[in-house]
């Protein structure tokens, strides 16, 4: 499919290009709804997002290209990213992101020859407190005592379920964290 | 920079008086011939700061706040010294600025620079085409370290060879990122197709246009970048800088003159020969400053494409055959002699003022005075009278000041004055653009403001674009005061005007009528004789305007073709190539002479086909759409028995009895300025006259500016209009043609201009073959759906004396009632003026692969 003419990104695109007083500011939402349309922002997106912002498609791609959340590989179903920066970096983080790779057998960056899941480690996620910490497709998991391997082959085997049980495994967890918080 | 406050700065010791608000950098070269090393800086374009090779140690006179005297210590000014050092290339000159640029701290931030510079650089100088005149390199041996204490292992290995577009590689390992091509791309030209793409370590270049790296101005970024990064696919691996010997030159294509230099070696692949390796920029500032385009750049093949003409060719019989110049003069001159006068002349842009002159004695010898002018421009005469003042640089155009372009697509014909008008725009001129189809200079025109990466601020843009009814140019002007007396009156109160006019959609009368247009309103507003005001035209080919002044004219070519001589002697021009219609009154000529760098049209008619040589082959000036006469000097090896064409003519007037052939163009020019009073008496050593330029790009620092060349080779002298002498022009009428009509259930064929088409000098050049458009007629959507025809449908487009096949364009920009065709590109030629013409659909677009 393509973003323009859409009808499930029509309004977005509308309201962010209302937004401000010049199309180009709208650039970077755009980039994220064409990244959510094809998996990754790929030369279709960056023209689509050029013609919306009446840019170049060169300084489209450079924008793409500077900022990390934008991908520009095929991405898997599912983006992992593990945090590896310094406060999770003490709670274990780089044996997490090692160890997660081992387990989808892949390199970093890698995707799983299922098209499932695509890891990698990343700089810190604001999430500090809740060290390790990990996104999956942009949104925080975190569970009680901090993620382990074991939930993260739990989160694994959900996914490969479907996404309801996913979700519902992701929230389940949240809503522990939130608890245990509001107890404290 | 002549009436800004002066200030006083210090530089190492000394003071300096400059002026406010100068780069330091800058300031510190002209003034004060220090040479702040920098990389990212380029005194054409705004400052940014990235790669800190300019730093240096800044300080302030410390003045008492009460008094506002200079506080003394030890009998000297105090200094405020700032703590850490700091970029020269963001300083601006104030009163009382204190820099260093020599002590150890300066020394050791440099030496910083470039090692980092250099912890991932391939070092590979012995096969990079910029090793020899390489900025990194020579600030490397000025202030680098001579041992690296990188590890050569964590070097970053990227890719070395990618091709941006066509024309211009990119070697991602040796860029610096210093951003000079991208900010050329952006604040320069206008199209920003080049951007950084990642960071860090790994950021590189790219391009996402499509065809890569689009625009007309791409090579001069390689001469900007100031390490190997960028090469052109022309020049690249072809030779080393010091191996080549630097000619100076006019590029032979367009009215605007730019200065070239011809780097030249003696080449095996040219039977060691001296041989055009590659064309640079010469610095003129009041022509083309340090720019050159694309065309002027790659597209200098034919000067030795073996398709030329290479030895004099007769006619026995139905075939040509060559022959010697021994026999071929002779030969001519019996048939020149029997005419009894009855010759005449028609003559392109391409030839040069003492190829012209030559021609112009040799008929005056024979009794005539039958100068016709090949080209598709007429009233140039009013450029005499009316033309830009003396001392003229668009350059200088800003606030205050407008600028028309009328009835051309500039970009695609003279893309220097493209450029340069859309910088005037920059600097706040007043824009206006008419024409009677959309163009990319009318796009620009009708922006009220540009936003260019590297500055936060927004220029607002003055301008104006306007449509007029398709071939109606004349009209529209003449009647402007009364049609949209707004823009009329901005144009003719404005500090400043040039009128810049071309000749699309017009015929010779439309044209001259067009051109009286601008004279008067020029007039109207005061706008002659003085500098930055008067009249330009997109005159074709480099010498448009010698052709003028030589006495070369439309008129007479008009009666040439109405009452054809005997004996026609077609000097650098194909008429038959050009013109559909030419081969009904050719056929009336007895005996046809055609002097010439290819076998063309007019060749297959000829009785004698004379080889011509190119500009690059010998000595000769050529005026430029600005009056000026500019020298170009023989770089290249000749090719076969060409010879110069004013020396074919000579020997010839030689075997006539007309005297003694000259021996040198020098020698003709003498000749010439000697007779003619407009040229003034200037000699050739007149127009090898160089000074000073600012900024001073292209001295033996390469960093400052880029690989331009510094002008060695002559400034050229402008030519004063009869305004710029006191007489004062008075406006003429207008006499307005009766706008052509199409025949019924026929569309009107205006003839277009391409800067890349299939004409004998382009096609030799085998790089630019893709971005030559495939040959098309572009129609309005009502029209094309009354015709039957698709977008992409493959049309026959029928038209007094011939017919093309081409491919349909269809879309509203196009006006109803009209058929674009642009000349040059299809296989079969297209006329050159506004005609009648039938579209008839021949295949789907389907079919067409
Ligand atoms: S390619 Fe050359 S000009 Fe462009 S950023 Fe790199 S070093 Fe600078
Ligand atoms: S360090 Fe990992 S989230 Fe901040
Ligand atoms: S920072 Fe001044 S030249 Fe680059």
């Amino acid at each position: 499919m393509a973003i323009i003419g859409n009808k499930k990104y029509q309004e977005r695109i509308n309201e962010h290009l209302a937004k401000y007083p010049d199309k180009r500011s709208a650039v970077m939402p755009l980039l994220y709804i064409a990244q959510e349309e094809y998996g990754w922002v790929n030369d279709e997106g960056i023209a689509e997002v050029a013609q919306l912002c009446d840019m170049d498609a060169t300084q489209v791609k450079s924008i793409a290209g500077f900022y990390t959340m934008y991908s520009e590989k095929p991405k898997g179903k599912y983006w992992l990213q593990v945090c590896t920066d310094l406060a999770c970096a003490l709670r274990g983080a780089d044996e997490l992101h090692h160890e997660l790779l081992h387990e989808l057998g892949i390199e970093e960056g890698g995707t799983t020859e299922d098209g499932m899941f695509t890891a990698e480690h990343v700089m810190c996620l604001a999430g500090c407190d809740r060290a390790p910490m990990l996104q999956c497709n942009f949104h925080f998991v975190e569970a009680v005592g901090g993620l382990t391997m074991a939930h993260l082959r739990e989160l694994i085997a959900a996914a490969r379920q479907d996404d309801k049980t996913l979700q519902k495994l992701i929230a389940k967890w949240r809503d522990e964290v939130n608890k245990q918080v509001q107890q404290s | 920079m002549a009436e800004t406050k002066l200030v006083t700065i210090t530089i190492d010791g000394k003071a300096y008086q400059v002026p406010a608000g100068s780069n330091l950098v800058d300031a510190a070269k002209w003034h004060a011939d220090n040479d702040i090393p920098v990389f990212c800086y380029h005194p054409k374009m705004a400052p940014v700061g990235m790669c800190r090779m300019c730093v240096v140690e800044l300080g302030m006179v410390e003045k008492d706040r009460a008094t506002g005297e200079v506080i003394m210590e030890n009998g000297q000014p105090k200094v405020r010294w700032m703590p850490k050092l700091q970029t020269a290339c963001t300083q601006v000159a104030t009163d009382g600025m204190v820099v260093r640029t020599d002590t150890d701290k300066v020394k050791a931030g440099r030496e910083s620079v470039i090692e980092f510079l250099l912890t991932s650089h391939p070092l590979d100088c012995p096969i990079c085409d910029k090793g020899g005149e390489c900025p990194l390199q020579n600030l490397t041996m000025a202030h680098g370290n001579g041992v690296s204490r990188m590890n050569f292992a964590d070097k970053l290995k990227l890719d070395k060879h990618v091709p941006l577009g066509d024309l211009i590689y990119l070697d991602e390992e040796r860029c610096i990122q210093c951003a000079r091509c991208i900010r050329f791309q952006d604040e320069i030209v206008g199209d920003d197709v080049l951007a950084f793409h990642e960071r860090g370590r790994r950021l590189q270049i790219i391009t996402k246009s499509d065809p890569g790296f689009d625009t007309y101005f791409s090579g001069n970024t390689t001469d900007i970048c100031p390490v190997g990064a960028l090469t052109t696919a022309d020049f690249r691996f072809g030779a080393r800088p010091w191996e080549l010997t630097d000619v100076p030159s006019i590029c032979p294509h367009d009215a605007a003159g730019t200065n070239i230099s011809l780097s030249t070696r003696l080449d095996r692949d040219f039977g060691g020969r001296a041989m055009i390796k590659r064309v640079m920029p010469r610095q003129n500032e009041a022509v083309n400053e340090i720019w050159i385009s694309d065309r002027t750049r790659f597209v200098h093949h034919f000067t030795r494409s073996d398709d030329r003409l290479q030895s004099p060719m007769v006619r026995r019989g139905e075939r040509l055959s060559p022959t010697v110049w021994n026999e071929a003069i002779p030969a001519l001159a019996e048939v020149l002699k029997a005419a009894n006068g009855d010759v005449a002349v028609l003559a392109g842009g391409g030839a040069s003022n003492e190829d012209l002159w030559e021609l112009r004695q040799l008929l005056k010898g024979l009794g005539s005075e039958r100068l016709g002018a090949w080209t598709t421009h007429s009233g140039a005469e009013l450029l005499l009278e009316v033309g830009v003042g003396k001392g003229s640089n668009l350059g200088t155009l800003g606030k205050g000041d407008a600028i028309l372009v009328v009835a051309s697509d500039l970009e695609e014909e003279v893309p220097m004055w493209y450029l340069r008008v859309k910088q005037a725009q920059d600097r706040g001129a007043f824009l206006a653009v008419a024409n009677h189809r959309p163009t990319r200079l009318a796009e620009i025109a009708s922006q009220t403001e540009r936003k260019v990466a590297s500055q936060t601020e927004r220029k607002p843009l003055v301008g104006k674009s306007v449509l007029y009814e398709a071939g109606k140019a004349a009209h529209w002007l003449n009647d402007l005061a009364n049609s949209d007396p707004e823009l009329y009156n901005t144009l003719k109160d404005a500090q400043n005007l040039v009128i810049i006019a071309g000749a699309e959609g017009l015929d010779w009368d439309g044209g001259r009528a067009l051109m009286q247009a601008a004279a008067n309103l020029l007039i109207a507003g005061g706008h002659v004789g003085k500098p930055n005001n008067g009249l330009m035209a997109t005159l074709p080919e480099a010498n448009g305007m010698g052709l003028q002044y030589l006495g070369y004219t439309t008129q007479n070519a008009l009666d040439i073709i109405k009452n054809p001589p005997s004996v026609l002697i077609t000097a650098q021009c194909d008429p038959l190539g050009d013109d559909p219609t030419a081969g009904s009154w050719m056929s009336k000529v007895n005996t046809l002479i055609t002097l010439t760098l290819f076998p063309d049209d007019t060749t297959q008619r000829a009785a004698f086909a004379l080889p011509v040589q190119s500009f690059a082959e010998r000595d000769g000036t050529f005026i430029n759409g600005e009056r000026r006469v500019q020298r170009f000097y023989t770089a290249q090896g000749p090719m076969g028995d060409a010879l110069p064409l004013w020396e074919i003519i000579a020997r010839l007037r030689e075997r006539l009895g007309q005297g003694r052939a000259k021996v040198s163009a020098a020698a003709v020019m003498l000749e010439l300025s000697n007779h003619l009073p407009s040229f003034n008496g200037i000699r050739y050593k007149d127009l090898a006259q160089v000074e000073r330029q600012y900024p001073d790009v292209g001295g033996k620092d390469l960093y400052y500016g880029g690989t331009a060349y510094q002008n060695k080779g002559g400034l050229g002298v402008q030519l004063p209009t009869t305004a710029d002498n006191g007489s004062a022009p008075t406006t003429g009428t207008v006499n307005l043609p009766e706008v052509k009509q199409a025949k019924k259930g026929e569309l009107l064929l205006i003839p277009t201009v391409r800067l890349y088409n299939r004409s004998h000098i382009m096609r030799p050049s085998a790089l630019i073959a893709n971005r030559v458009a495939k040959p098309f007629a572009a129609l309005n959507n009502a029209d094309a759906k009354k015709l039957g025809i698709k977008h992409g449908d493959r049309v026959e487009v029928r038209f007094n004396g011939g017919q093309a096949t081409v491919t349909a364009q269809v879309s509203d920009s196009t006006p109803q009632g009209v058929v674009f065709v642009p000349r040059y590109l299809a296989d079969t030629p297209t006329p050159m003026v506004i005609t009648s013409a039938s579209v008839v659909k021949v295949s789907d677009a389907v079919a067409v692969q």
